[in-house]
């Protein structure tokens, strides 16, 4: 079976004798197919990264770079000096790793079973209505979730009525449940979207594979096992490798919507800290957001590098 | 026919003669213009935009808040070019600590701006709205009254309770905190579901981001002060000793008695993870009895249940205060309401960026004129409003028409209107400036349960249940003051209590003591921070209006 | 080895019919969980705002109205915004797909020797933010794209995110096929556009949705850059305005008696469902076009056959 899925992708060994020069001119075709974009994003995206300079100042939007005053590490002193700000990157991380895995193993499984339904307008109907929730604004998300898992919403009426609970479950008012809530609530609303792009990957799989796997006996679980799964793994990979890049970013709208202050120690994310710190006065403090922002940047690319490393180590799908 | 072209050709003549003269010196120019909140574009032909630009020459370019205020305001800052008239919304102090207004001050004189200059000087204006530097940059987009205040019902701050409740107890009104829930908790007892089954919520309290003054605010009301935020102010002490509530004695009997109620059940656990929507949504049902809120914080679900008939639903506003037993047995004078106070640091200041500075003024001065301010707030006469032996009067329809947002957009500058200086109270010859404290309109809209409810309470409208506004402190109204230079001991001082107090509320009595201890000793650094900050701000605004 | 074959068969009948219907009712759950909040903010679309504020409606509208969409529809300046929004999303997507997948290709060939230092800087640009600030400098007062339509293409032409999504799927194609290319002469370019391109029909459809979908409800561009430029707005810039008004003046009642003599019909709850509906609703007449290049194998069946 593996030897199957391995034709799929063969690797060629570049000719490392050539000067690189040499490649490289005879490369000008793919040269022009990349370069541009180079250029646009080193404008774009590396441009404006001067303004990480300004994590080591107490900036003032009015007097620029050059008038504002240099304050050394005080921003980041004073970002790790704070408890709030230690609770909030705890979590983030929590909130991020439950999102990661709730979400990733969702979209697979749903993507897994669609892709075992025969009847094509069936496929296309549970498609189309599972992608919907994500157009809904997260306000609407959130404030359907909080009547839901209200005191007396439908929620706990089931538990009580199945006689699991004695009392109503406090699930909005207890920080502990806070974020198996946000999880959930991502899950509902993106399960469907996430799902495309595996949907898209699974096109690629040549169908003469699942012929041969039931040739040789495989049974249904067999052939997702051995076929399917195979199929969409360096999709999975890919995207599991920048998502761990992206463990520092938890979101911030759904925290902001669903906090209180019961919950305030589990729900307040890096980002819901950064706001509420940069701007929560008349003088906002830019640079503690952008302290906060370079500090989840700078995380988030080590946990890419480590990921991308360790996946290669693995003779896995890297990203890089 | 000779005769009609030549009229025709006179008509044309002078048509394109007016704007001219008009506009001597005054050419025609575009103004920038940044609002700090949201806001409807107007509509082309906008009669009183159009108006403006043909008597004036002036058009507005409008932009309006979308996203966070403080985040925008950030941006503008940075870029190289402010808007003209810039309304930085109720982060104005923004603007001018990073100063990108003008000072206003060496434009306003008594030959030149006359309305302006009489605006901002009466009464010794000019003293409270310059900054330390003897600077003006805003004029008050609201809060500067003429003559006569008209109050008809209290729009801040109370106490609330369904009028239901109220008519029950043969309309005998509470007037202290034990009297208050004693009277829902009687009512409950007699009535525990609406007329179709669900359970009556005893009382309300909306705990959800800014909003949280319902939680957080009452008790200073219940000491007799009007709403100066979070900290007590003794303005009858020369020092004006300035503290804050919520971590004294007093302030522990409230929520001592808020706990006494969630224990009766007067008050679900729901309520401090509730949001606005489910909250007005509760009000708008009709289930809940009481709460503290203030009046335009709910205006949607009053005007839900007024829409559907449940007129026995809404809400009559309160001023209780404290039984004496919780305040050494002193008897405590409600002061709910206030004197006006000018809405400091708000409306449009002029930008460095503008090119007519001047001009600018001269538009402001033009507007606060009596005729273009009947035209900014009453409208046409004889489209938007009628004149009766003096009387300025709408119909129901007119006024309905006000609130609907497609006829704003094509018959009012409300863009404008809301930011600039502006006159309120009353007119010299007694009609309101507001059409809504008109008297005769106010009565015109009111319903009739209304009507009877109040005859049979024995007033004749909500706001005689008050006292009248207690004189205004020297210092305004401390919420105003800007917390900038404390601002993270401020945010603690915020989220301490919105942590605590609803587990002070809903804790076991026995443990009620431990936990406001624990409350108490959590928040006496920040407390600290603060109310040193505030008695020093209070003394420097009583010396700077004293002086 | 045999032994299992066996069992494997043994059970395969009954599991051929069970799987199915397990199957089948997991996803109607699934649906009825998903379709319940759509369905759910329709009604309160279509609901009349002053007894929608009282919550409590299901899945159909309790006092039916089109007051939110009449609100939201009626103002002329919406068809400017439709159609400022509608050309924006068309080009951003075509750009945003020709620039994207031609870099994939470029990035998915091992032997350029540019390869992984250009993967390297593209993959970055996905973890580093600068903040607001630099980024608007940039936009406003560098490149002065502020108050242009361009800035409504320039700086989205390009996802990193996108063109990883093309590259692995290129990577997965047989490499066969480009080399077959490439003996007959081809250069990269041709093979990119002859025939990798063709092949890439389902990833680029799944792009194009993403790109779409993030052009056609993007507000912010419209609101850092051409807030003050009526004749640019976008619809979803637009929308989002009049639900801050709306709820702006329903939070605000403000100083006058317009609370207590309101007569609106809209609320912001009801006006915030219209919103999302008019959201999806064009995405959800596209999808159906670009739902056929999701068929498992069929990258392959043309190449094949």
């Amino acid at each position: 079976m593996s030897t199957v899925t391995k034709v799929q992708k063969p690797t060629i060994t570049p000719k490392k004798k050539k000067g690189f020069f040499q490649s490289l001119g005879k490369q000008w075709q793919l040269m022009i197919m990349s370069v541009p974009m180079l250029l646009y994003v080193l404008l774009f995206n590396y441009g404006p990264l001067w303004g990480w300079l300004t994590a080591f100042q107490d900036y003032q939007p009015k007097k620029g770079l050059a008038g504002s005053a240099w304050v050394g590490l005080d921003n980041f002193r004073f970002l790790f000096g704070r408890e709030d700000f230690r609770l909030a990157i705890r979590n983030t991380l929590a909130m991020s790793v439950i999102n990661l895995v709730l979400g990733t193993v969702s979209a697979v499984l749903l993507a897994v079973l669609l892709n075992e339904v025969r009847n094509r307008t069936f496929k296309r109907t549970v498609q189309t209505v599972t992608y919907l929730p994500h157009f809904l604004s997260m306000v609407i998300v959130v404030s359907m979730a909080q009547n839901i898992f209200a005191s007396n919403g439908p929620i706990n009426q089931m538990l009580l009525s199945l006689g699991l609970v004695k009392d109503p479950v406090f699930f909005l008012g207890k920080g502990e449940y806070f974020w198996w809530l946000v999880g959930v609530i991502n899950v509902w609303k993106e399960v469907g979207w996430n799902t495309i792009i595996y949907i898209a990957a699974m096109t690629s799989i040549d169908p003469c594979l699942y012929e041969a796997a039931s040739i040789d006996g495989a049974g249904r679980f067999q052939r997702i096992l051995h076929v399917t799964l195979p199929g969409i793994k360096s999709t999975f990979m890919v995207l599991l490798i920048m998502n761990i890049g992206h463990l520092m970013e938890a979101g911030f709208e759904i925290q902001y919507l669903l906090r209180s202050g019961l919950t305030m120690k589990y729900s307040d994310t890096i980002d819901v800290f950064a706001l509420i710190y940069s701007f929560g006065s008349s003088k906002p403090h830019y640079s503690y957001g952008t302290a906060a922002g370079m500090f989840k940047s700078i995380v988030g690319i080590i946990l890419l590098f480590g990921a991308n490393k360790i996946a290669q180590a693995l003779d896995e799908d890297t990203l890089i | 026919m000779k005769k009609l072209f030549a009229v025709l050709l006179s008509v044309m003549l002078l048509a394109s003669l007016l704007p001219m003269a008009m506009a001597e010196g005054q050419e025609p120019i575009t103004v920038t213009v940044f609002r700090g909140d949201p806001g409807d574009q107007p509509t082309e032909d906008n009669k009183i935009y159009k108006k403006i630009e043909d008597e004036l020459g002036i058009k507005f370019e409008i932009e309006f808040l979308a996203g966070n205020l403080d985040e925008t305001l950030g941006l503008k800052i940075a870029d190289d070019v402010y808007p003209d008239l810039f309304d930085g919304g109720n982060s104005a102090e923004t603007l001018e600590n990073a100063e990108v207004l003008i000072d206003l001050l060496p434009y306003i004189t008594e030959e030149k701006t006359p309305n302006l200059y009489k605006h901002i000087y009466t009464n010794d204006r000019i003293k409270q709205l310059t900054t330390d530097d003897g600077k003006l940059y805003i004029i008050p987009n609201y809060g500067i009254n003429y003559n006569a205040q008209i109050q008809n019902y209290c729009n801040g701050p109370a106490f609330f309770i369904q009028k239901q409740v109220i008519a029950w107890n043969n309309y005998q009104v509470p007037k202290t905190l034990n009297e208050y829930f004693d009277l829902i908790e009687r009512f409950l007892a007699a009535n525990p579901t609406t007329p179709d089954g669900t359970p009556y919520q005893g009382f309300a309290i909306l705990c959800e981001g800014w909003r949280h003054f319902c939680l957080i605010n009452p008790v200073q009301h219940l000491m007799g002060r009007p709403n100066d935020g979070e900290v007590l102010i003794d303005v009858n002490d020369p020092g004006f000793h300035t503290e804050t509530f919520i971590d004294k004695p007093y302030a522990k009997a409230y929520y001592a008695k808020l706990n006494e109620e969630y224990h009766k059940g007067l008050i679900s656990k729901d309520t401090f993870v509730m949001n606005y929507d489910q909250y007005i949504a509760a009000l708008s049902n009709g289930t809940v009895l009481g709460m503290f809120d203030q009046t335009w914080d709910f205006g949607t679900a009053t005007a839900s249940l007024e829409t559907s008939g449940m007129y026995a639903n809404t809400y009559l506003a309160l001023p209780l205060v404290y039984d004496p037993e919780y305040v050494d047995g002193k008897v405590i004078e409600e002061h709910y309401l206030n004197g006006t106070v000018m809405n400091k640091d708000r409306g449009f200041g002029i930008s460095t960026s503008c090119k007519y500075p001047e001009r600018m003024v001269q538009l402001m001065e033009t507007l606060l004129s009596d005729e273009w301010q009947k035209t900014l707030q009453w409208g046409f006469e004889g489209e938007d409003y009628s004149v009766e032996n003096g009387r300025m009067l709408m119909t129901r329809e007119q006024y309905v028409n006000r609130s609907d947002a497609k006829w704003q957009r094509a018959n009012q500058a409300k863009a404008i209107w809301e930011s600039m200086p502006k006159k309120q109270g009353t007119m010299d010859d007694g009609n309101a400036w507001d059409p809504g404290n008109q008297p005769e309109i106010y009565f015109e809209q009111m319903s009739d349960y209304d009507k009877e409810f109040y005859a049979a309470c024995g007033v004749k409208k909500p706001a005689d249940f008050f006292n009248a506004p207690i004189e205004l402190a020297p210092y305004g109204e401390a919420w105003q003051i800007d917390k900038a230079p404390i601002d993270i001991d401020y945010n603690d001082f915020l989220a301490i209590q919105d942590r605590w107090l609803p587990t002070i509320i809903t804790c076991d009595p026995a443990e009620l003591d431990a936990n406001w201890d624990a409350f108490v000793a959590e928040i006496t650094p920040s407390a600290t921070v603060y109310t040193d900050f505030m008695q020093a701000e209070v003394l420097k605004l009583v010396e700077q209006a004293l002086n | 080895m045999t032994t299992a074959n066996v069992q494997v068969k043994k059970s395969k009948k009954r599991k051929d019919i069970a799987f199915p219907i397990v199957n089948t009712i997991i996803l109607c759950l699934l649906m009825f969980i998903t379709l319940f909040p759509v369905l759910n903010t329709v009604a309160y679309s279509f609901n009349d705002g002053m007894d929608a504020v009282k919550g409590g409606i299901t899945i159909w509208p309790r006092v039916f109205s089109t007051d939110a969409y009449t609100e939201l529809l009626t103002d002329s300046a919406v068809y400017q915004a439709f159609w400022i929004s509608l050309t924006k999303t068309v080009i951003t997507t075509l750009t945003n797909l020709f620039f994207t997948s031609m870099l994939a290709y470029a990035l998915s060939r091992k032997e350029y020797v540019l390869r992984k230092f250009i993967t390297t800087v593209l993959v970055l640009t996905m973890y580093v933010n600068a903040g607001l600030i630099p980024n608007y400098l940039l936009i406003s007062t560098t490149l002065k794209l502020k108050n242009t339509y361009w800035v409504y293409i320039i700086p989205t032409m390009f996802s990193c995110f996108n063109m990883i999504v093309i590259r692995t799927y290129i990577l997965g194609l047989p490499e066969a096929l480009v080399e077959s290319a490439r003996i007959d002469g081809a250069g990269d370019l041709r093979a990119f556009f002859q025939i990798i391109l063709p092949l890439c029909l389902p990833v680029m459809a799944t792009v194009a949705l993403f790109v779409a979908v993030g052009a056609w409800n993007s507000w912010f561009d419209t609101y850092l850059y051409n807030g003050s430029k009526k004749n640019l707005y976008t619809l979803q810039y637009l929308l989002r305005m009049k639900l801050a008004t709306t709820q702006n003046s329903s939070n605000a009642a403000s100083s006058t008696a317009d609370a207590l003599a309101s007569s609106s019909k809209v609320a912001p709850i009801t006006v915030r469902s219209a919103i999302s509906v008019v959201s999806a609703v064009p995405i959800l007449i596209v999808y159906p076009f670009l739902q056929k290049y999701f068929v498992t194998g069929m990258a392959l069946g043309s190449v094949k056959g």
